[in-house]
């Protein structure tokens, strides 16, 4: 059994095969010093951060540059090949809402399901989830024509009494994402609350730091009247964000079914949207987690078992999202609607087969390989899938946005789409804005939630007993333990 | 300012698309003298060019003026509506009696000519080998000297070259050069087709008869385009149209040639001969030769020659027309007049004695070619050439241009630069023809009169009033010319003089006749050509006429450069044209470089699939490839470079004269075309019934059954009654009228619209403004339509819609793609209509398929899917039925787009109406023809066809003023007005008084994607097909 | 305000402290803890936090003004699009949902801040910063009579520090 200092190395981790997810837990996490120490020692900027932070802003500026130049010159300059009047951008608009949407499932739905492996992940992906958001609100923006008139699409009183028309689902859209932006940054925000306390209390480097921390932290005192308070709010804003989550990709989708563009015009987008978007999500969370649990040295907090627990759901909204995939052929093919037909004809075999292939390999065949329990719990193959489902989840917005389009009623309007190097730059941007909050998050605030922590591990006893493990238990009691499987 | 003065518009602010009862209002009114001002070029910033506006020119109300088209010899009439002094708009004059108030594409375009950037500013002269500007009197004084010093040393070696035209000015020409003792001028029009014109002369005694198509049961084209701008164009296809839509009388057209050109296409059978055979067709049809003869000779089936052998003969009366520029032109022009003979058709349905004038006295390409020889045996001292370009128009084995390199003084009157002005001393630049005074006699009898129609738009002057000026200067002939200027001496000769000219002028049209009666000019001897077996190479060259640019004259104007060819749909480009099965056994798909060789040399352009080409045969079209007429004309290539010179026995230019050896060149040049796919894939969208079907009413080729995917096969048209339907969920019934109207109503009514809302503004019919009583609507007849592309380049002058293709607007921007229609090839071309063009049929390359024209513009849809996907209200559906665009509330979203199923909404992706971009569409003073009544739509904006709404609200508020309802027919819109097969019609559909309702009943109507419910205001009525006796039903 | 302060290192300690102050009827009893734990709250057992009826009422407006502005501003300036009714409630439910959630949840965390006396200048007098560290704190508001029998309780209950605020 390791000392109560030293955190035990993974290969020591238990291999319970298919662990509930309810009862995971953090045998080398002993006491709540330790929490503190070890999370709040990850804060310390690093030069490795710096360059990574570097790298990103670069990126960024070189999509400002492309916007700028995009701006002036009109969107000509762009790939765009009408009829393809929609592009790389509403891909990557849909793309990132649906990376945005995991944080706020594995915080909210996970947390009315009681699911334990949520609550080392929950923070990260709840911070992914609102910097994907914000990314993915500038995409609809920067594809308008003139996006010096974005208001318009939202209602503000004028004196002309000219609103939006809102029956159009881009209004929708508006509506949506951002009332998901502010939700899920407010969710995120509260949940930060006591562990700012928490770093505004060790602080002791920088002065200003702690200035900082103690206006953040709201004053918060960890008194028991603000637990109460905070649990019940924390469980009403996990409520509402619930629906929300399921509804915003659904609205988002219905900028697609809405229409009645072959390809598009279709019912079972909403579910099969939501489904893709927890799939990108949870990917996006592996490519970021792992990593992170490995430099910050957190692999005691994010344990294998945890990552078991979220490749299960991968896989799980893999095999939703490879349903979807083979009703859209039976209904093209059911439906005997020539237009619908040759479309998926096109899709499949024809000019865009490229893209399909990369979409079904990527989302429907490798994704199998979850069913290994051996693969699920190796981070490195995790690592690598999920660079896979986030080009395939890319290429499955790419290939429902415009193969639909270049391929439409009009046969003299077929056409085909090829974008410039305008798309290419601007879409590198928004990945340089993603990282470039991400990166300025994970060394100023815990990217793991301190107080959640703390409350699933045991507490310290007046008896210690010989083998020390207790799971936190609704009820505690005095009595000796039977020894868990942990050690 | 003297050729202004007393230009006499039509009193009154005329309608758009005027209409007789304007004229008759305006006969018997005296003109008041007019002086237009102050729109020359330094004035124009002004907001208003006018401080005192003169009479019968108030800002912002258009004026109408009647003057005569001078595009090619037909001349036709125009109406040229004129805005603050300012000519925008082109319309042909309806008691014109050639055009009868239509207008061709190349009519339209005239404006850009005028308003062309590249036009001479002022006189320029050659110093050490540089073209520079002086002042006129200093370019009259060297004129008049060389006038001089020629007449000293002999004024037989002076030679004037002007482009053919008939009227009174040929005379006044020659009586001017006879003053300084020089030959007659030449009068040349690279563009006519001499055999014909010859053959015509011998057969009829006139060089062009009327063909009146309606009188003919069949008719039999051997090469000749009489769509594509053989002989005279607009009154040709009027009379076709107007055939072609009786159905039950209609002539079936039969086309003759190796190529399918338009009028292939409008024909309903096509006999793919080899080039230089279609001698012993018409042989065979003659009964001089067997079919399995002619069979041998043209490579055509026996069986299909057998066909039309007994059909021709037992069909009468026919027409049969020679052209299509082969060696054997003129015999085979006379052998096809002698069957018309035989035939009884002279007379009958070929009128000599209401022929067309424009094609007297034309001097052949041979003369040219002669006068090459001649200048470069140093026998010309002086050459003089106004408008016409023989260092462009004739085969560059000529030598025409390296020829006239040895004159010693050479004077050009064109008002563009082109090669032949390019290569002259002395530039005297003419006004453009709607600057000028003038006259033509486009039929016996009527004088058409030309009248400047606006204040010269640069430094130019006329070039009769040069000429006077320079006979005033020479004491020789000074006494022979006391009148001021050319337009005085129109009025001396004029019946009736200056009171005559004023009350002829607001009709544009008088009778009588100023020019003298002409003559055949003698043919030169012609260098025949080798016969086209002989010619070494793997196949025969079919140079032919491009249908827009012609010889060459129309390349220097973005609107015909980028107007996709009707039947190839290239634009801005030059490419080589094959049957695809040959292209497949060469291994060439569309777009891959083959060289083109023949004796007179090598030209390497891209290949293009036409499945209207013979299978032996390469072809080409002429007119682009420029290297000195503009900006606009540098796209494409020449063919007449590789072209050995060649001539028929009438001197004109034999254009299938050679084989030519084609080698995959290796390389690659995108096409640049504006179509998607070829065929319809059997969605119905041009819908075809076979005439048997349309007798016995049955519903011959059903759209419904064009739905199922195995659709493709059936190639429609030939075939019957079809499968039953197969109905579609969420399939219409056929809601014409009231279906027509219904959705708008509906909406105002509440029927669809909520029931409960109290205030539906204007939808409510109840409204005083009325507006939801009315339902703007269109019907374009597929029978009538030969897919000439009038409406679009109407269209294009109409509402401002800019040029995109040029390659300085995109190579700046799109790393990726550059060159002359760049942003075509991203299919970003703007124009609001277009004419979709698809097979049906001889998927496997052969000759029996069919072409449909489909006119595709924004559909108004009554429940459109643009609408409520808009996020800003930018488009919604007004009351009168319109799906409105709002411009300047566009974001941009682009979603409207996505949502058409027709696809007809077009985006600003740069910004074309900003001077400072390289986008720019409209370079000064291409910008003066702007529409005033259309915005010129920004960067990031959506656009589409609005039915001409600032017509309609015109109307409407005249009407108003007037105080009276609008009456029927009252206006159209501007497709609808110039479109020489009068296919499209437009009115209110909610009123039965109106044409539109009318047609919108007719057995054929139906709309495309009916099954979509979108219940759109643009009716189609089917093409009527006259399938071949033989095959009727099968095919 | 004064009263005494105890911090506890084990929670079992704690949990007993508080039953015996209750007991004692010594005052009001503030227990500051790194990580709510369920037996405290059993122990302390609070009625049921108000934060819920800010949520129901929030949830309520906004649902109403979600419908309200989207058909209002469609029959102010009634324009047909598509054919489809001016006011369609049918896609209007988006905005009622929407808006709903939005001002439900801002007003849940208005609740939360009221409820819970956040955000506060000043940390309130006992605060100290290890009990977001690892320990608990019991502070006992009692008058400085009763703070003697309080001190002893704690110290008994195994508190490892005992300060008396004044």
């Amino acid at each position: 059994m390791a000392t109560l200092s030293q955190p035990l190395p993974a290969r020591d981790e238990p291999r319970r095969p298919n662990i509930a997810t309810a009862d995971i837990q953090l045998p080398a996490v002993r006491d709540y010093e330790q929490v503190d120490r070890e999370i709040v020692g990850t804060l310390h900027p690093t030069v490795a951060w710096f360059i990574g932070l570097g790298i990103a802003v670069m990126f960024l500026l070189i999509g400002i540059a492309a916007w700028m130049y995009q701006i002036y010159s009109g969107l000509g300059v762009a790939g765009y090949n009408p009829p393809v009047m929609w592009g790389v951008y509403i891909i990557s608009f849909v793309f990132w809402v649906g990376i945005g949407h995991a944080g706020t499932l594995i915080s909210a739905i996970l947390y009315l399901f009681r699911a334990g492996f949520r609550t080392t992940i929950y923070r990260c992906a709840e911070a992914m989830t609102v910097f994907a958001v914000m990314t993915a609100g500038l995409f609809p923006v920067l594809h308008l024509g003139r996006p010096w008139k974005f208001f318009w699409l939202i209602p503000y009183p004028n004196w002309r009494y000219i609103w939006p028309q809102f029956k159009s689902p881009l209004v929708w859209d508006v509506f949506a994402i951002l009332t998901y932006l502010t939700v899920s940054s407010t969710f995120l925000y509260i949940g930060l609350i006591p562990d700012i306390a928490v770093l505004r209390d060790r602080e002791n480097i920088s002065p200003i730091r702690k200035r900082i921390f103690s206006v953040l932290s709201l004053g918060w005192r960890n008194t028991d009247r603000e637990w109460r308070h905070f649990a019940r709010a924390y469980l009403f804003l996990a409520a509402f964000s619930t629906p929300l989550v399921l509804s915003v990709h659904s609205v988002v989708s219905f900028d697609f079914a809405m229409a009645l563009t072959p390809g598009w015009h279709t019912t079972i987008f909403p579910p099969y949207f939501v489904a893709g978007a927890i799939f990108s999500g949870i990917g996006m969370v592996f490519t970021i987690i792992i990593p992170l649990r490995k430099f910050f040295g957190l692999k005691h907090y994010v344990t294998i078992n945890h990552l078991d627990a979220a490749a299960k759901l991968c896989l799980f909204t893999s095999l939703v999202v490879g349903c979807a995939y083979m009703t859209e052929w039976f209904v093209a093919w059911f439906s005997g609607n020539e237009f619908e037909q040759s479309f998926f004809a096109n899709r499949i075999w024809g000019q865009w087969w490229w893209a399909s292939a990369i979409l079904y390999t990527c989302n429907m065949v490798l994704p199998l390989s979850l069913f290994s329990q051996r693969l699920r719990r190796n981070a490195s193959w995790l690592f690598i899938l999920s660079f896979t489902v986030n080009i395939g989840m890319w290429f499955e917005r790419f290939v429902i946005v415009v193969p639909s389009l270049s391929h439409e009623f009009e046969p003299w309007q077929w056409t085909s789409y090829r974008p410039t190097w305008v798309d290419y730059a601007i879409l590198a941007g928004s990945f340089g804005w993603f990282s470039m909050w991400f990166m300025l998050f994970i060394k100023q605030l815990p990217i793991i939630a301190i107080a959640e922590v703390k409350e699933i591990i045991r507490p310290k006893l007046r008896i210690q007993h010989a083998h020390g493990m207790t799971p936190a238990g609704e009820h505690f009691d005095f009595e000796p333990e039977t020894p868990g499987e942990h050690d | 300012m003297s050729t202004e003065q007393e230009a006499s518009p039509i009193p009154g602010t005329a309608a758009n698309g005027v209409k007789r009862r304007e004229f008759l209002k305006v006969l018997g009114v005296g003109t008041a003298a007019t002086t237009m001002l102050g729109c020359a070029s330094e004035k124009v910033e002004k907001l208003i060019p006018y401080l005192v506006s003169p009479d019968q020119t108030v800002p912002g109300v258009s004026t109408y003026y009647a003057t005569t088209c001078r595009e090619c010899s037909v001349a036709c009439g125009l109406i040229a509506e004129t805005r603050d002094g300012r000519t925008i708009k082109l319309e042909g004059n309806p008691d014109h009696p050639v055009n009868r108030g239509a207008l061709c594409a190349r009519g339209q375009a005239s404006l850009q000519g005028l308003y062309n950037p590249d036009r001479y500013r002022g006189p320029m002269v050659r110093r050490n080998g540089q073209l520079q500007s002086l002042t006129w009197d200093e370019a009259l004084q060297i004129f008049a000297q060389k006038l001089g010093e020629t007449r000293s040393r002999g004024a037989a070696s002076a030679v004037f070259i002007n482009q053919h035209e008939s009227g009174s000015f040929p005379g006044f020409l020659d009586a001017w050069l006879a003053g300084f003792g020089m030959p007659a001028h030449l009068s040349y029009d690279a563009g006519a087709d001499h055999a014909a014109i010859a053959a015509n002369r011998q057969s009829y005694g006139v060089a062009w008869p009327r063909l009146d198509f309606r009188a003919a049961r069949l008719v039999v084209s051997i090469g000749a385009d009489f769509l594509d701008g053989w002989g005279a164009m607009v009154p040709q296809q009027l009379d076709f149209a107007d055939a072609r839509a009786d159905h039950e009388r209609a002539p079936r057209l039969i086309y003759v040639g190796p190529r399918r050109s338009l009028t292939g296409l409008n024909a309903d059978q096509w006999i793919d001969c080899r080039p230089g055979s279609e001698m012993s067709i018409v042989r065979m049809l003659g009964g001089q030769l067997t079919s399995q003869q002619a069979s041998q000779a043209t490579g055509v089936a026996a069986t299909v020659l057998d066909g039309f052998a007994r059909e021709f003969a037992a069909t009468k009366p026919s027409m049969v027309l020679a052209g299509g520029g082969g060696a054997d032109g003129l015999e085979v022009a006379l052998a096809a007049n002698a069957l018309n003979q035989s035939q009884g058709n002279v007379g009958v349905t070929i009128k000599p004695n209401e022929g067309y004038l424009g094609f007297d006295r034309m001097a052949s390409p041979a003369e040219l070619r002669a006068l090459a020889e001649r200048m470069n045996s140093g026998g010309v001292s002086l050459l003089m050439v106004r408008g016409a370009n023989p260092a462009f128009t004739l085969p560059k084995s000529a030598g025409f241009a390296a020829a006239m390199a040895k004159v010693p003084f050479k004077v050009s009157f064109s008002s563009y630069p082109d090669e032949t002005s390019e290569m002259a001393d002395l530039v005297l630049p003419d006004h453009h023809s709607l600057e000028q005074w003038g006259d033509a006699e486009p039929v016996r009898g009527t004088i058409s009169l030309q009248q400047p129609t606006m204040d010269p738009v640069f430094d130019t002057r006329a070039t009769s009033d040069v000429l006077i000026a320079a006979a005033k200067k020479d004491p020789g002939s000074a006494a022979r010319y006391p009148m001021a200027d050319y337009r005085s001496w129109l009025i001396s000769r004029f019946p009736g003089g200056a009171a005559g000219l004023a009350a002829a002028l607001p009709r544009g049209i008088a009778s009588g006749s100023l020019g003298e009666p002409t003559t055949a000019r003698p043919v030169p001897p012609v260098r025949a050509a080798t016969p086209i077996e002989q010619s070494s190479g793997n196949m025969y060259l079919v140079v032919y006429s491009h249908p827009f640019i012609g010889d060459g004259r129309g390349a220097n104007k973005p609107w015909l450069q980028e107007i996709p060819d009707p039947v190839t749909k290239i634009c801005w480009q030059t490419v080589a044209e094959m049957n695809p099965v040959t292209a497949e056994k060469m291994g060439l798909a569309n777009g891959d470089l083959v060289a083109v060789q023949t004796s007179a040399g090598s030209l390497t352009l891209p290949v293009l699939r036409y499945p209207g080409t013979q299978r032996d045969t390469v072809a080409i079209a002429t007119g682009r490839g420029h290297t000195h007429a503009g900006r606009y004309a540098k796209a494409g290539f020449n063919p007449l470079e590789i072209l050995p010179v060649a001539e028929d026995r009438a001197g004109g230019v034999a254009f299938v004269s050679t084989k030519a050896s084609v080698s995959k060149a290796g390389g690659y040049a995108q096409i640049v075309t504006t179509e998607g796919s070829a065929r319809q894939h059997g969605r119905g969208i041009g819908q075809a019934i076979a005439i048997a079907d349309l007798r016995a009413g049955r519903p011959g080729e059903d759209p419904g059954a064009s739905h199922v995917a195995e659709a493709p096969q059936q190639s429609g048209s030939e075939q019957g009654a079809g499968e039953p339907a197969e109905e579609m969920p969420g399939d219409a019934p056929h809601q014409f009228l009231p279906g027509l109207r219904s959705p708008v109503a509906n909406d105002a009514q509440g029927e669809q619209g909520d029931p409960k809302s109290k205030d539906k503004g204007m939808y409510d019919p109840n409204h005083w403004s009325g507006m939801a009583k009315r339902r703007w609507a269109m019907t374009v007849d597929l029978a009538r339509c030969t897919g000439c592309a009038a409406c679009v380049s109407a269209c294009y002058a109409e509402n401002n819609i800019p040029t995109v293709g040029a390659d300085w607007q995109t190579g700046k921007v799109l790393p990726d793609r550059t060159g002359f229609g760049a942003n075509i090839l991203r299919s970003r071309e703007m124009a609001w209509i277009r004419i979709e063009r698809y097979y049906e049929g001889g998927e496997d390359g052969g000759a029996d398929f069919d072409a449909r024209f489909v006119p595709m513009m924004c559909q108004h849809c009554g429940n459109a899917p643009c609408e409520p996907v808009c996020p800003v209200y930018a488009t919604y559906h007004s009351p009168d039925g319109l799906n409105v665009q709002v411009y300047n509330r566009c974001v941009g979203t682009r979603y409207c787009s996505n949502n058409c199923p027709y696809k007809v909404r077009y985006f600003n992706w740069f910004g074309y109406g900003e001077p400072a971009r390289p986008q720019y569409a409209f370079p000064e003073p291409l910008n003066w023809q702007l529409n005033p009544d259309v915005t010129v739509r920004g960067k990031g904006v959506m656009e589409k066809c609005t039915f001409c709404v600032q017509r309609i609200r015109e109307a409407e508020n005249r009407a108003t003023a007037e105080k009276r309802v609008l009456k029927p027919d009252e206006f159209t819109t501007a497709c609808a007005a110039s479109c020489p097969s009068r296919a499209i019609v437009f009115g209110d559909a909610a009123d039965e008084n109106w044409t539109v309702t009318q047609l919108a009943k007719d057995a054929r109507a139906y709309h495309v994607f009916e099954e979509l419910n979108t219940f759109t205001a643009v009716v189609y009525l089917k093409k009527v097909n006259h399938p071949t006796p033989a095959a009727a039903g099968t095919a | 305000m004064r009263g005494v302060l105890g911090a506890f290192r084990e929670l079992d300690a704690a949990v007993s402290a508080i039953e015996a102050l209750k007991k004692g009827k010594l005052g009001a009893i503030h227990v500051f803890t790194p990580t709510p734990r369920h037996e405290l709250e059993h122990v302390l057992d609070p009625g049921p936090s108000p934060v819920r009826k800010y949520t129901l009422i929030g949830g309520l407006c906004g649902v109403t003004f979600g419908y309200w502005i989207a058909i209002w501003t469609s029959d102010y300036w009634p324009l047909v699009v598509g054919g489809k009714p001016i006011a369609s409630w049918v896609p209007y439910t988006i905005f009622g949902f929407e808006v709903m959630v939005l001002i439900g949840a801002l007003s849940t965390v208005a609740g939360l801040f009221i409820n819970a006396r956040i955000p506060r200048l000043t940390m309130m007098v006992g605060y100290d910063p290890r009990f977001s560290h690892g320990d608990y704190g019991i502070w006992v508001e009692c008058p400085p009579d009763k703070a003697r029998t309080a001190e002893d309780l704690l110290r008994e209950h195994g508190a490892v520090e005992v300060r008396l605020e004044r």
